[in-house]
């Protein structure tokens, strides 16, 4: 077995051996089934409102959500995995880097014949196989409450649309994780290490849709994308950090895979952005120096 | 390449102005315990991690095992054991995970046999399935030992490997150095402050002052060559309160 | 000096060299500098697109000219009050558990047992030293985004927004010291450092985020862009009479929201800063009429979490396994 093989398959085990992992895993897929409930409940109430409006005149207008399709009941999945399932990622990243730094076990790794990109390449591919059974499980449970609540099973077609919001899903986690373990490597203290990566995370999910949108913070945790603000001095400023935001990229390209009425267009570009952020992130953890994995805590 | 275990050649380390290895050229022959003596400070963790390939010196040369540690630094890793000063391990995982894990890095393809010979050698049987967060300092040590072996080194380095333990882990970790070298014909290197035990265990020795190499020789040709010193300790204060050339 | 005191003044004196600390309320000042900017040019391209349909319809010939969109400075700060709602919650737990995080792995911690300190001293003191940290950063956030609503959205404020602002400043420093007492006691209670941040973590993920988008997305009204009633334009007055008939999933909906302490924050604010349309140019009697029961629940909500600080940040607690 190669030594990629074993950091990886080393890492699977760490993790499961990890309370606080089995905490955040179970809030995650808990609450991605959740979600496929109450998107399906809510739709339910829509429905009635609208035929209670129709009933007493007070409009014309045609049901806008007419032809909505059964993956619907899978659109608030989108902001679980972006506010639930990316702190996961990034404390599974950091407690990854972080284990051996902690318990100055780096030392006995690295006096073996093991390449630091090697090793770090390893514990990334056993987190990445973490979170495709994580997304596994709970996308799994939710095709089959979308599947009751619809009366039949989702066709092929609806469910490739679900593997590819769980392929998505998984190109963003990763990268959150490649987040957390780059922090878990660089920081001097473990607070650090773990804040870093969130306040990163917040200004990725808040501060530039804001700035490109004029989107309230609050309104950014729906699962529908912020809509460009009114031109002018928006216009210009989302041109430049719109690619940059990542949260908001994957909401898009998850919409429109999901078939949310409220997202039209392409995904396309939203999706090379995901995986260029991927790539890069890759790059930036596999070129860490030895001696950077080897330096200890200040705590 | 040498026929020495170990052989270095005006190996120096500098952390940005301060000059922690200054020059050091020793060798240590296959088959000896080698003890490197010296106060804190003096440079032997560092000499150990620019032999064990943590480190990269700054200027100089090092063969471990006939390997460079520059140009062939995996080669001397396939080749070394190692115990760090305060050995650490994965609490959360079981005796036998851990040792499976680094065996595995260390080329093991099948290594749960092994690791069974060698966890009988170091009076662990039945543990195997016990987590190492329930293990005392002394049982670390030597899973610390037992994780350092498990791949047969030709030379095994040992970073001040009696630091905090108490005097019966003492003496057990003693008997297993003897053991590994005499049994297994491991060269042993270490680094250590108690000099009675570098009385009972080493073969030859040599002391580090300020990154600086004062002394090196057998121990019995060092304790010949100081008559009017009643001990090894009183050699050791003698050497280190001489002026260095 | 009595122990508290000590142990407070400590706790200021740490966190007034503590480089991470000052990172984390630059990151909060900026973002709600930004979020004022961000609103107040939201507001101006309004006014220019208004301007600009005024132009072409008097062009055209049009006589009926639609109300001038109108800018109301306060509501500049709902950005600011959000940030400090989701940010400043989980910044406000990081310094609570530093407070006993740091005593545990620097060592400090059997130092300070072994001295003849009372029994509420140690959570007390650390408490009293974090309320006066955020009464310190509140005010300062307080003092800028005031300035930066007269600066950047060039909005006069009058003595009444004043008081309106400082009435939320109040709110934000209860809810504040809520977060951080709540953290105390969630890592006091943990044998393992990395847990405690991890589960009070968790609990702000559940709170701050979870909880409020829940009832946020079970919103009928958020189903569509742009409101569902809007699209089917329909007027306010009908919208109530036909949420009228859905009390029972209003309720389950309004039941989610306020079981988070945020939701309470968040009404408190937006009431008192009329970012909510209901609450905009009331009287503040008016206001605290509607509003007082949540004051009461929020004030009860820190109040609480003081106690289980208190009592669960006990020596045999502290001292369980230091990790």
């Amino acid at each position: 077995m190669n030594t990629f093989v074993v950091s990886a398959r080393h890492e699977m085990l760490s993790t499961r051996r990890a309370r606080t992992a089995h905490l955040l895993l179970i809030v995650f897929i808990g609450m991605v089934i959740a979600s496929s409930v109450i998107g399906w409940v809510t739709n339910q109430t829509v429905t009635g409102v609208y035929e209670k409006v129709v009933a007493d005149g007070l409009t014309t207008a045609p049901n806008p959500f007419t032809g909505v399709t059964p993956l619907y009941y899978a659109r608030n999945a989108v902001i679980y995995v972006l506010l639930i399932g990316s702190l996961m990622a990034i404390v599974l990243g950091v407690q990854a880097t972080l284990r051996d730094r902690k318990a100055a076990t780096t030392d006995l790794v690295l006096s073996r014949p093991v390449g630091s990109a090697t090793r770090l390449l390893g514990q990334l591919a056993g987190l990445g196989v973490v979170l495709a059974a994580v997304i596994g499980i709970s996308f799994s449970v939710s095709w089959v409450i979308i599947s009751v609540i619809n009366g039949a099973p989702l066709g092929w077609a609806d469910t490739g649309r679900v593997i590819a919001f769980g392929l998505l899903s998984w190109v963003l986690l990763s990268t959150f994780t490649l987040l957390g373990m780059l922090t878990g490597l660089r920081s001097k203290r473990e607070t650090t290490a773990l804040l870093v990566p969130f306040v990163i995370w917040s200004a990725i999910a808040f501060v530039l849709p804001q700035i490109g949108t004029a989107a309230r913070p609050v309104s950014l945790l729906n699962p529908v994308p912020a809509v460009s603000s009114t031109g002018g001095y928006f216009d210009v400023v989302a041109a430049i950090t719109g690619p940059f935001s990542v949260t908001e990229q994957f909401k898009r390209a998850s919409s429109i895979v999901l078939q949310d009425p409220a997202v039209t267009g392409d995904a396309t570009s939203s999706v090379l952005i995901l995986l260029a952020f991927l790539a890069v992130m890759t790059v930036v953890v596999a070129v860490t120096p030895r001696n950077r994995m080897r330096s200890g805590l200040n705590e | 390449m040498t026929n020495s275990a170990i052989a270095t050649d005006a190996l120096s380390k500098s952390y940005g102005s301060t000059l922690a290895l200054d020059a050091l050229s020793l060798e240590v022959a296959t088959g000896e315990i080698f003890g490197l003596l010296g106060h804190n400070g003096a440079g032997k963790t560092t000499t150990v991690n620019l032999l064990t390939t943590l480190l990269a010196p700054s200027r100089g040369t090092a063969e471990v095992a006939g390997h460079s540690v520059t140009a062939a630094a995996t080669e001397v890793r396939r080749a070394i054991g190692y115990l760090p000063e305060n050995v650490q391990f994965y609490d959360t995982l079981t005796l036998m995970e851990n040792l499976r894990f680094f065996a595995q890095l260390s080329g093991l393809h099948r290594p749960d046999q092994r690791i069974r010979d060698v966890l009988r050698i170091l009076d662990f049987e039945g543990r195997d399935r016990q987590k190492l967060g329930t293990f005392s300092k002394g049982m670390r040590q030597r899973v610390g030992i037992a994780q350092a072996i498990l791949h047969s080194p030709s030379v095994l380095f040992l970073d001040e490997p009696t630091s905090g333990l108490d005097p019966e882990g003492v003496r057990t970790l003693r008997e297993t150095i003897v053991r590994l070298n005499t049994e297994f014909g491991m060269t042993i290197f270490m680094n250590t402050h108690l000099l009675s035990e570098v009385t009972k265990t080493c073969t030859s020795i040599a002391i580090l002052r300020g990154g600086k190499l004062v002394h090196q020789d057998t121990l019995a040709n060092t304790l010949a060559d100081f008559p009017g010193e009643d001990s090894l300790e009183e050699i050791y204060f003698r050497l280190e309160s001489e002026p260095v050339s | 000096m009595s122990s508290t005191g000590v142990i407070a003044r400590k706790e200021l004196l740490d966190l007034r060299r503590d480089r991470l600390f000052a990172v984390l309320i630059g990151f909060l000042a900026v973002a709600t500098l930004i979020s004022v900017g961000v609103a107040a040019a939201s507001f101006r391209s309004q006014l220019d697109a208004y301007n600009l349909y005024v132009q072409q319809l008097t062009a055209s010939g049009g006589t009926t000219v639609p109300a001038a969109p109108q800018l109301f400075p306060l509501q500049l700060l709902r950005g600011g009050v959000e940030y400090l709602e989701i940010l400043g919650a989980l910044f406000a737990i990081v310094l609570g558990y530093g407070t006993v995080a740091k005593e545990k792995y620097r060592g400090t911690l059997q130092l300070l047992l072994s001295r003849p300190v009372g029994r509420f001293a140690i959570p007390g003191g650390k408490i009293v030293g974090l309320a006066a940290v955020w009464l310190v950063v509140v005010a300062a956030l307080t003092i800028t985004t005031t300035v930066a609503i007269m600066v950047i959205g060039n909005a006069p404020l009058q003595a009444i927004d004043l008081v309106r602002i400082l009435i939320a400043a109040v709110i934000a420093w209860v809810y504040l010291v809520f977060w951080s007492s709540l953290a105390i006691g969630i890592t006091a209670l943990s044998p393992r450092l990395s847990t405690g941040l991890i589960v009070a973590i968790v609990v702000w993920l559940a709170f701050v985020l979870i909880i409020p988008q829940i009832g946020d997305t079970m919103d009928p009204d958020n189903q569509v862009p742009g409101g569902l009633f809007a699209t089917l334009h329909i007027q306010k007055s009908d919208e109530l009479k036909v949420l009228a008939n859905f009390a029972g999933f209003d309720g389950i909906r309004n039941g989610v929201e306020v079981s988070s302490i945020t939701k309470h924050f968040e009404r408190l604010s937006f009431a008192f800063l009329g970012i909510k349309d209901k609450y905009n140019q009331q009287p503040l009697g008016l206001v605290w009429a509607d509003m007082w029961g949540y004051a009461i629940t929020l004030t009860a909500a820190t109040f609480a979490a003081v106690t289980f600080a208190v009592g669960v940040t006990t020596r045999r607690n502290l001292q369980r396994k230091i990790s």
